[in-house]
């Protein structure tokens, strides 16, 4: 299925997409083969885009029985070498939760846009809600690290899952793509760029050129730094034999110290943070009011921040792009003077005000802006930084 | 590297029949993790048998195990194929992605009962229906043997078994009737006491291209055997069993319990009623998914 043609590639310009189209073409373009979902309101343009599109360039579109069906072929399919992804909502990815938590253990590299929708239960199918944060950073039984990604136009859902691939890639664990019911269907411009330079960010799931035997990840002893490799291909030589989902150590055997096992998981990651934990800073240099925001809240942020600027209020955003793992030193340094930090999320708890109060280790006052299956409005946050600033 | 290392050697054995583990130090050769009158020897013999004889390329027959007393038997299969286990019921799923991916594989499914008639219902109907070309196995042993003895959906009827402690009083679920049912295009039942048969099937099924499902009736001593009488399956004839506690008396029950398609059909369905029919229920080769699939590449590239 590696018979790429060019159709691969949208032509160079600038497209009127939908969120959820962005988001698969920018999939395609990274290289994606297997496809295997399941429709549910409101990924379902991405399955219905792919069926049409991945033929055409010689991959393969599975609408599977149900998610559990089709995350078992997507790491089926990554496993022979193919980059593998799948589409979903809530419902479906605590449905795929076992299986994420398989192919964390045995590092088989896929990425996984979770539309988020209303919940709990079926709740407003149409409405977004960031809801699935938690379950996106904890999916599954076991402890591991995975990596979350937060757009929030059409045009970066195309850069960011190109991004999310690479990352699927080197660091071999699982990758969400943050969207949500709004910004799937949101019509934006996307300007897609040539396609050599799309082929020069992507990188392609090719064996070692030399045989090793050590397909999975391990620390070095000598340098203390974690090794990962290129991920095993079954069909080739580069092949452990066995894929056991158990503690495992470099060569894919049983080890029977599962603390060393699971250090490397999350270690893995962890010691890479500098490189996966992408942030955006506005306005933030002689800030007083921080807010930290990702997703679809933060366009609605710059609004209210220009406003409170006019104003004379020094208010500046801390966008997280990479939402987990969360960037702890830089959301401590930029917090660190703030008067107080304002954290609009579209969910009641306030998933990432928690990491930030645990952060700042509740020093700094933070004001919760929860809004639930609707957006907030300009003056709601605006609101906020007029009384913060008093 | 790690004390359980030897289990898993990467040397190939001298005698390719053979497979060298942890408990082959001790007993030489001859261990397997499975209790004493387990079926799952034969059936890891067999396969690393044909797998020798048939010079499969490991390459292009990846065998993906699912989670039951069976996942052992990667401990028992030919050294040079290449595996994995599974999640619990998904490993249909998941040999459905590599042959899509990679359409010139032809993955190998063990399966058992549970998993593939209980909690992975829905994925072997679905791939029978789909007819992805890979071989699947469905070892029946009427119990969930791995988590000590439990009632499966392929459990006799007034059989014992930990969550049926009186009798078994459900119905029993048909992997044969289901695969025909979804239309798989090669079916067919055997059991371990049948060997000769099962290796015939397992060529048959390797050569065929499409969906092959075989279900193979194998013994449980431990928790299925133990536990119920040798009249299981023929108490209508009146006779009084003894309990199966060796593996002799299994695979001697296994025997009398199965009946020949060719004279399963001139029997009545109260006679049939807790048998197992063995013997091939259909060999109707159709076109094949990942074909058909070829063909709406070509569609959409712009072909005819």
């Amino acid at each position: 299925m590696s018979s790429m043609n060019d159709k691969r590639f949208l032509p160079e310009g600038k497209h009127l997409l939908m969120g959820n189209i962005a988001m698969v073409e920018g999939a395609i373009s990274a290289g994606l083969s297997f496809f295997g979902g399941y429709p549910i309101t409101p990924s379902t343009e991405a399955i219905e885009h792919l069926a049409k599109r991945l033929p055409e360039v010689g991959g393969c579109c599975m609408q599977m029985e149900d998610e559990l069906a089709s995350i078992n072929s997507v790491i089926g399919a990554s496993l022979v070498g193919a980059k593998a992804m799948t589409a979903t909502s809530g419902p479906g990815l605590s449905l795929m939760a076992e299986t994420i938590s398989m192919a964390a253990n045995l590092e088989i590299p896929f990425v996984f846009c979770d539309v988020q929708r209303n919940g709990p239960g079926t709740g407003l199918v149409t409405e977004p809600h960031h809801n699935d944060l938690g379950l996106m950073r904890f999916s599954g039984n076991g402890e591991f690290q995975v990596i979350t990604l937060a757009p929030m136009n059409c045009q970066e859902l195309f850069d960011l899952t190109i991004t999310a691939f690479n990352f699927a890639e080197t660091y071999r664990c699982p990758v969400f793509i943050m969207s949500d019911a709004y910004l799937g269907h949101l019509h934006e411009v996307v300007n897609i760029p040539p396609k050599e330079e799309i082929l020069k960010r992507v990188i392609k799931r090719e064996p070692p050129k030399e045989k090793q035997a050590r397909v999975f990840s391990y620390k070095d002893p000598a340098t203390g730094k974690y090794v990962i490799p290129k991920p095993p291909i079954m069909g080739t030589d580069y092949c452990p034999g066995l894929f056991l989902h158990l503690p495992h150590g470099p060569e894919g055997l049983p080890t029977p110290k599962p603390m060393v096992f699971l250090e490397m998981m999350i270690d893995k990651i962890k010691s890479n943070i500098d490189k996966i934990c992408m942030v955006d800073k506005y306005k933030l240099e002689d800030a007083e009011i921080v807010i930290v925001a990702y997703g679809l809240p933060v366009r609605t942020s710059y609004r209210a921040v220009d406003i409170a600027r006019k104003e004379g209020i020094k208010v500046g955003i801390l966008r997280l792009i990479t939402v987990w793992p969360f960037p702890d030193d830089i959301v401590k340094d930029v917090v660190k003077d703030a008067k107080a930090v304002i954290v609009p999320e579209l969910n009641y708890t306030g998933v990432i005000a928690e990491q930030v109060e645990r952060v700042t280790k509740l020093t700094t006052p933070i004001i919760k802006l929860g809004k639930v299956a609707e957006f907030h409005h300009p003056d709601d946050i605006l609101k906020a930084i007029r009384e913060v600033s008093k | 590297m790690s004390g359980l290392a030897p289990m898993f050697p990467n040397e190939k054995p001298e005698h390719p029949y053979l497979t060298k583990s942890y408990g082959g130090k001790i007993f030489g050769n001859f261990a397997s993790l499975f209790c004493g009158g387990c079926g799952y020897g034969i059936i890891g013999q067999i396969f690393t048998r044909i797998f020798e004889d048939e010079k499969l390329d490991p390459k292009l027959h990846p065998t993906v195990i699912g989670i039951g007393c069976y996942s052992q038997i990667l401990l028992l299969v030919h050294e040079a194929s290449q595996k994995v286990l599974a999640l619990h019921g998904r490993a249909p799923a998941v040999a459905t992605g590599m042959k899509m991916a990679n359409p010139k594989m032809k993955p190998i499914v063990f399966s058992g009962d549970g998993d593939c008639l209980g909690i992975g219902g829905n994925h072997f109907i679905h791939l029978c229906r789909r007819n992805v070309d890979c071989l699947i196995m469905i070892f029946n042993n009427s119990v969930y043997a791995m988590t000590g003895g439990q009632g499966a959906p392929t459990t006799l009827y007034g059989a014992k078994s930990t969550t049926t402690p009186y009798k078994m009083f459900e119905n029993r679920s048909d992997g044969v009737k289901l695969a025909l049912a979804a239309g798989a295009p090669y079916v067919a039942r055997t059991t371990v006491a049948h060997p000769r048969t099962l290796m015939k099937y397992f060529r048959k099924a390797l050569r065929h291209k499409g969906t092959s499902v075989i279900e193979i009736i194998t013994p449980c001593v431990t928790y299925f055997g133990r536990k119920n009488l040798s009249s299981l399956g023929a108490e209508y004839m009146g006779e009084k069993g003894e309990k199966m506690d060796t593996g002799g008396k299994m695979i001697d029950w296994i025997k009398r319990n199965s009946v020949r398609i060719n004279r399963a059909k001139f029997m009545t369905e109260e006679e049939l009623f807790n048998k197992y029919v063995i013997g091939e229920f259909r060999y109707e080769p159709k076109p094949e998914y990942s074909d058909e699939y070829a063909k709406i590449q070509k569609i959409a590239m712009g072909g005819k």
